[in-house]
């Protein structure tokens, strides 16, 4: 009886759409079986009570720190054989980008990088050292360092690496290996200028070390101008604590920087004259130029974006001719905020600009969209889609061709590719991860 | 000149508690960033967004705190011992380079027993660990000009230590801290002195003229007298007074390092390819091994195997040497290699893995309990009968 009730209503709901989504776009609907729908089978997901509503959910005592659906277990980190140095201990998993919703990304997402393994680091025997070139140096536990005042602030960080296997041409069919060696969160933590306001820096303070305190004991050093302007102590996440693959309890943050710049399970700041040559800032981290010169000290992961949707992940096989969809990208500059993002349908040779969408932060991941109407088998003029996205930032920078970027930096550079990216559609929707190069 | 530097950027927040009562600010307008600071170029070539108004870009910041912070110090002074119990970094200049020695031929010994089965004979590399050495350093640094930008098919350039790192003393200081891998911070000054000697010397590295032979012992004060072929091989300069500022005028310059300015405005909209720009697809499979394998699909998962995992397990913590013969473990799936483990009797065989042998760290690095260790071994033999 309640069934056939519901069912009624319904029918009435239903009417009132059709009244007014026909008002709204008559054309819209043509070709579709929506106007009769009393000749289409019903579904079953409907029309039968389902399995979770007639009986008891879990009591509120059941996974007290909450979890996932298991429905969603294939969207996690991923990592691959080419990355798994010392047996995963100095590797990295990187985030399912193309399952990513806004500009945050999830605590259990967050990829993962470690040069000796993730770190578990026991809160009650966590210290903080600052030395060196200061008038006063400090040791400070856990509870001692969050009772400076803190700030939160919402940045990407991302591995200078993203992207770094495609300087040759493109290698991974898939948007998550291609450019997800990058996440984005609010971070809470202090401000490192606020505990040198009272620490005191001495005149010829040039350089920081920053130290990690995992097996690896990751270092490296940092320009004090960066210190002085938004570099962070963080020990929050998303509201919480930083998680051990980011550095529990404490990491260093240099907003906008090279991911391996921003120290995990951090021990020790030291402030000296001179830089200190750390393993990771010279052997790795340092890109060859053609000249057969390495640049060294490369700090800021420069304008960047990619489509993230459609992708070789999620691509546009359900789509048809005359289908609308949201074409939906990440773009992203550690140098600032970003300031338009431009969409191409012809592998970056013509452009059109693209809406950016929520909040547009400094430093941090920023959404963008496009409303686009499906062509015939996915073709403009006779050729494939492909889609490219090319953002700009408020320092004044545009994101190179692949052209332009190698043209520069040659092919042996490993870090801080930012060249177009490009996806081609394939005539049923499929999407490949292409490169235009000369 | 560099504390005249931090005194404007910190008063710029006292600048800004002042606007807001000389109101030359409209509102809570979001202050834009800025390309320079104190009239110089960012050091990153980025924008730099001052505290104007209270507010840092699109964040509001409590004026109090700069002013209060000048009087937080919440921790304590660190002891003599402590600091010297931490400040274990070396620096290039000598700084931090402790006393003792070590020769190439203890340095040898070492590498055959805690080095080998990672980087490989001479430190020729292999499963996935860097290669330490790859011949004559001096020779091998010419190949940083190899570019396979013109020269897809040509050789690429080879970055080991003896042809690519600038500074000895980050050996020294990463073998000292990081090394071996698996057990970290357990060698002596000592060993740590011959294992940097024998990388030396397998990278033809030489020593006030000569090349570090067998005999050569390693201490602090010729450790400071080795310049490696790719000292100068580094830019920009970021060593002496003007290390920072020579760093800010590189990233003042795009072309520096392969970035592109544009005025908005400007920026091409049509035919801004190359004409000779093609489509070039992924060549074969590409890289396409993803573990878990990529999936979509909203579905529960597959129940755990009946062996309690034994096989994930390998894969997360014995495949990487165990998969094949490259790093002289025995590989799962040979029988022979296999049968000559278990002729030990399988207690010694449990009791070796558990406790590490040769190469193999206890239970291979890995966090398993005995149990599950156990289970491995036997799901391993079982997958090499």
């Amino acid at each position: 009886m309640d069934n056939k009730k519901s069912n009624h209503e319904i029918d009435v709901n239903k009417r009132d759409f059709f009244r007014k989504t026909a008002a709204l776009s008559v054309t819209a609907l043509a070709g579709t079986s929506l106007l009769s729908s009393n000749a289409r089978a019903d579904d079953p997901a409907i029309m039968h009570h389902v399995p979770w509503g007639q009986k008891w959910g879990d009591p509120v005592t059941k996974n007290r720190y909450g979890i996932p659906s298991a429905y969603e277990h294939n969207v996690t980190r991923r990592n691959t054989k080419l990355l798994a140095s010392g047996n995963y201990r100095a590797s990295i998993a990187v985030t399912p980008i193309h399952e990513s919703m806004g500009i945050i990304t999830p605590n259990g997402l967050f990829f993962s990088r470690s040069h000796g393994g993730v770190a578990h680091v026991d809160p009650n025997q966590y210290r903080l050292m600052i030395h060196g070139l200061v008038e006063k140096p400090i040791v400070l536990t856990l509870e001692q360092l969050k009772k400076y005042p803190s700030v939160t602030r919402t940045h990407f960080i991302e591995c200078p690496a993203n992207g770094g296997q495609e300087w040759r041409g493109p290698q991974f069919n898939s948007v998550q290996f291609a450019k997800g060696f990058m996440s984005s969160a609010e971070w809470t933590g202090v401000y490192i200028k606020t505990i040198l306001e009272d620490l005191g820096l001495k005149p010829d303070a040039r350089w920081m070390l920053a130290e990690g305190s995992d097996n690896s004991e990751m270092g490296r050093t940092v320009p004090v101008e960066k210190v002085l302007d938004d570099a962070m102590i963080v020990w929050g996440q998303n509201g919480e604590a930083l998680r051990p693959e980011q550095g529990y309890p404490v990491r260093l943050l240099l907003p906008g920087w090279e991911g391996n710049l921003c120290v995990k399970w951090l021990k020790r700041l030291e402030f000296a004259s001179e830089p200190w040559y750390c393993k990771e800032e010279t052997s790795k981290y340092t890109a060859l130029k053609p000249s057969g010169k390495a640049i060294q000290h490369f700090y800021a992961n420069e304008v960047n974006s990619t489509v993230t949707s459609p992708s070789p992940e999620i691509p546009w096989t359900n789509l048809k001719e005359g289908d609308i969809v949201e074409i939906e990208g990440l773009a992203w500059s550690g140098m600032g905020t970003i300031t338009g993002v431009d969409i191409s349908f012809d592998g970056g040779n013509s452009y059109v600009p693209a809406s950016l969408k929520g909040l547009v932060l400094p430093k941090s991941w920023t959404r963008w969209s496009y409303m686009y109407t499906i062509p015939k088998d996915f073709q403009i003029n006779g050729k494939q889609i492909i889609l490219a996205s090319r953002a700009m930032d408020d320092a004044g920078y545009i994101q190179p061709t692949v052209d332009e970027e190698t043209a520069i930096m040659g092919v042996e550079s490993v870090y801080h590719r930012n060249g177009i990216e490009t996806w081609e559609v394939t005539a049923t929707g499929e999407v490949n991860h292409v490169q235009l190069r000369s | 000149m560099f504390n005249l530097d931090r005194k404007l950027i910190i008063s710029a927040s006292v600048a800004a508690a002042v606007a807001v009562f000389s109101g030359c600010m409209s509102g809570n307008a979001e202050p834009k960033g800025e390309s320079t600071v104190n009239g110089k170029p960012t050091i990153d070539g980025g924008v730099y967004y001052p505290v104007v108004n209270d507010k840092t870009g699109p964040y509001y910041v409590n004026p109090q705190v700069a002013i209060d912070a000048k009087k937080i110090y919440n921790g304590r002074v660190p002891t003599a011992n402590e600091l010297k119990a931490w400040d274990k970094d070396l620096m290039p200049d000598g700084t931090g380079y402790p006393e003792g020695e070590g020769s190439v031929e203890d340095g040898e010994a070492l590498y055959e027993a805690q080095c080998v089965m990672c980087h490989g004979d001479f430190g020729s590399g292999g499963g996935g660990y860097p290669a330490l050495a790859k011949g004559n350093g001096y020779e091998l640094k010419k190949t940083l000009t190899n570019n396979r930008y013109k020269n897809a098919d040509g050789d690429g350039p080879v970055r080991v230590f003896g042809s690519y790192w600038p500074k000895v003393s980050t050996l020294w200081w990463y073998i000292q801290d990081g090394m071996p891998h698996p057990m970290s911070k357990t060698l002596t000054v000592d060993e740590t002195y011959a294992l940097t000697a024998y990388i030396l010397n397998i990278n033809e590295i030489e020593y006030e003229g000569e090349p570090i032979d067998e005999e050569f012992v390693l201490d602090r004060e010729k450790m400071m007298k080795i310049v490696l072929p790719n000292n100068d091989g580094f830019i920009p300069n970021i060593d002496g007074p003007t290390g920072p500022d020579d760093v800010r005028a590189f990233y003042a310059d795009p072309n520096n390092f392969g970035a592109k300015k544009v005025n908005p405005a400007e920026r091409c909209m049509k035919d801004c390819l190359e004409p000779t720009a093609k489509v070039t697809y992924i060549a074969g499979a590409g890289i396409s091994e993803f573990l878990p394998p990529m999936a979509t699909e909203r579905s529960l998962p597959k129940t755990e195997e009946s062996n309690g995992g034994a096989k994930k397990h390998y894969e997360e913590a014995c495949m990487m040497c165990h998969a094949d013969t490259s790093m002289g473990a025995p590989a799962v799936g040979d029988a022979k290699a296999w049968a000559a483990v278990t002729a030990k009797g399988m207690d010694a065989v449990y009791h070796n893995g558990i406790n590490g042998i040769n190469g193999m760290p206890p239970k291979g690095g890995s966090d398993l309990s005995d149990a599950d260790f156990k289970s491995v071994v036997d799901y391993m033999i079982s997958q090499s009968k």
